[in-house]
């Protein structure tokens, strides 16, 4: 869940004169986006980001922009992130991951928030799901709390990674309350990604040895000047960047387009692959569910049967876009 | 219940399935201290990849000759191992019961992964009251991930068995509206029909007009039933 919960309210500052993405700045440069709601992308976006050299990513469960009404409505949408989803990013050379949670809108709804939680542990054993996410807070109200905690215990037992949604409002306080729960609740600070960070909040979290997650996104979160101040100041370790792309105005491009900045800007390779590929693996990896070999999974999946080279689940064909014709 | 001899088969499988994971897998897939067999079921289907790892399995032509003589049509071609791993417990350790094995997997297709639907649906072959299961087989030609067709399609014995005439035609239309090999399906020429035919035909005809080729695969489903007009049309360069 992220980001433009103000759209209606927002005005769209005018064009700012900057520089235009270069795609040649990052060549040969391979990144992962741990936080990005691809159900709500478009196959554009799909190409876009393999094209910009993204090979792998993370969908955390989210609400939908409105809340659900039933169980079922939860079932099925976990459904689509282990199955068409991953089938949908697949055909594109994008290796999906997801992670399993109730978020704290819904967690509002009681009712159905049991019916979830007696759901979650169908699901959260599934392959490739590298994490409980996105819980925590978005009112700080005593249900997002109950749910919270649970989800906690759920990870804890299961032993996979906590993604942490930090709030909008009250931010800092809403963090910390985060972190004092998770650490009460026994979970290894390394074990948890604190996600939406911002200049406010990325002291402590580091300090308390989690992990800091940015997201890029326009107007309502970090900018990716300002990410890039971040990691002079901080350096590397612990830190990672993802688009939280979704539903609004947001960017699918958002990590790329942050390493381009961050290398303009004199960060080394080194450093830009730690915050835009590796430190995310190394976090979501203690999942077990990661393996870098099944990233760009589609090559090998050629030859398969006697010698035929058609691919398996079927890569989609690239269209010429600026044609005027449709074949 | 089975229509095959089972304990053949469990035999067969334990063995290969020995050979291709660890000690200490092989003794979990085991189950011998379960004290709930189908939550014990439940929970190692999902958790398979992570016990058995997914390599693709080794096993020799004789013991493959031996699994098809055992089971007619049934092969382990290109199977990884945690998916020859989840049929193999759902031929050991399913209920003996019609109505409770029925729900067991209809709770596993519920809420099944990707893999986990390639895994069940090449159990299908296998599985007990094999009369059970056409109506989800059909349900599964309606997907439209590609290892899951290919699944039901592929070296697969049920669909031709099990499956009444409209699902048949549906997946083998399915097969070519997808570009999937068609020789790799069993029963084509025992189920070749009229209908099936027919549709083919229109198929044919409307890939024609769009300025789009066929699979030549399609004509030998055709063939038997050409009748004059077809015939003379295709005779003058269209059909």
């Amino acid at each position: 869940m992220c980001c433009s919960h103000y759209q209606e309210e927002r005005v769209i500052p005018a064009e700012k004169a900057s520089g235009i993405f270069d795609i040649g700045i990052i060549k040969g440069m391979k990144f992962f986006d741990p936080h990005v709601h691809m159900t709500s992308r478009t196959t554009d976006d799909y190409e876009a980001m393999a094209d910009a050299g993204v090979v792998a990513i993370i969908e955390p469960s989210f609400w939908l922009g409105q809340p659900r009404t039933g169980s079922d409505s939860f079932k099925d949408y976990y459904s689509s992130l282990i199955g068409w989803e991953r089938f949908r990013s697949s055909q594109f050379g994008v290796k999906h991951y997801c992670t399993i949670g109730l978020n704290s809108r819904e967690a509002n709804n009681e009712a159905l928030a049991e019916q979830v939680m007696e759901m979650l542990p169908l699901f959260i054993y599934k392959e490739g799901v590298v994490g409980i996410g996105e819980i925590g807070f978005d009112d700080q109200t005593a249900a997002e709390e109950k749910y919270y905690r649970l989800q906690l215990d759920l990870a804890k037992e299961a032993g996979l990674p906590v993604q942490i949604h930090t709030p909008h409002r009250d931010k800092k306080r809403g963090t910390q309350r985060s972190m004092d729960i998770a650490i009460e609740h026994g979970l290894d600070p390394h074990m948890v990604i604190v996600d939406h960070n911002n200049e406010e909040t990325v002291k402590e979290v580091l300090d308390r040895g989690f992990w800091a997650a940015f997201t890029i996104y326009p107007f309502t979160k970090m900018g990716n000047e300002r990410m890039v101040e971040i990691v002079k100041q901080y350096g590397p370790e612990r830190i990672m960047v993802n688009s939280a792309a979704d539903w609004g105005i947001s960017d699918p491009l958002a990590v790329p387009k942050t390493a381009a900045l961050m290398k303009l800007s004199g960060i080394s390779d080194h450093d830009i692959e730690l915050v835009t590929y590796t430190n995310a693996i190394s976090a979501f990896g203690q999942s077990g569910q990661i393996n870098e070999v099944d990233f760009n999974a589609v090559v090998d999946q050629s030859g398969r049967f006697e010698g035929n080279s058609i691919l398996r689940g079927g890569q989609q064909p690239r269209i010429d876009k600026s044609s005027i014709i449709i074949s | 219940m089975f229509n095959y001899d089972v304990n053949n088969l469990r035999e067969g499988l334990s063995v290969v399935i020995q050979r291709n994971i660890s000690a200490d897998a092989f003794q979990w897939l085991q189950g011998h201290q379960v004290v709930d067999q189908l939550s014990f079921v439940k929970g190692a289907f999902v958790q398979m990849p992570r016990r058995v790892g997914k390599a693709k399995v080794v096993f020799s032509e004789a013991e493959s000759q031996q699994l098809k003589h055992i089971r007619p049509g049934f092969t382990i071609d290109e199977w990884t191992t945690d998916r020859l791993c989840r049929v193999y417990l759902l031929v050991t350790k399913g209920s003996e019961e019609k109505d409770k094995n029925y729900q067991l997997i209809e709770d596993l297709f519920s809420a099944a992964e990707m893999n986990e639907q390639v895994a069940l649906y090449s159990a299908l072959p296998v599985l007990p009251f094999p009369e059970l299961w056409g109506k989800r087989c059909a349900e599964g030609i309606r997907s439209n991930i590609g290892s899951v067709l290919e699944a039901i399609m592929y070296q697969n014995p049920y669909p031709a068995e099990q499956l009444d005439e409209a699902a048949w035609n549906q997946m083998v239309i399915k097969a070519f509206f997808t570009e999937k090999q068609i020789s790799q399906i069993q029963g084509l020429d025992e189920r070749a029909n009229k209908e099936l035919a027919r549709i083919l035909t229109d198929y044919a005809r409307e890939r024609q007009a769009a300025g789009r080729g066929v699979d030549p695969m399609l004509w030998y489903l055709v063939a038997k039933f050409v009748d004059e007009p077809v015939l003379d049309a295709m005779k003058r360069g269209f059909f």
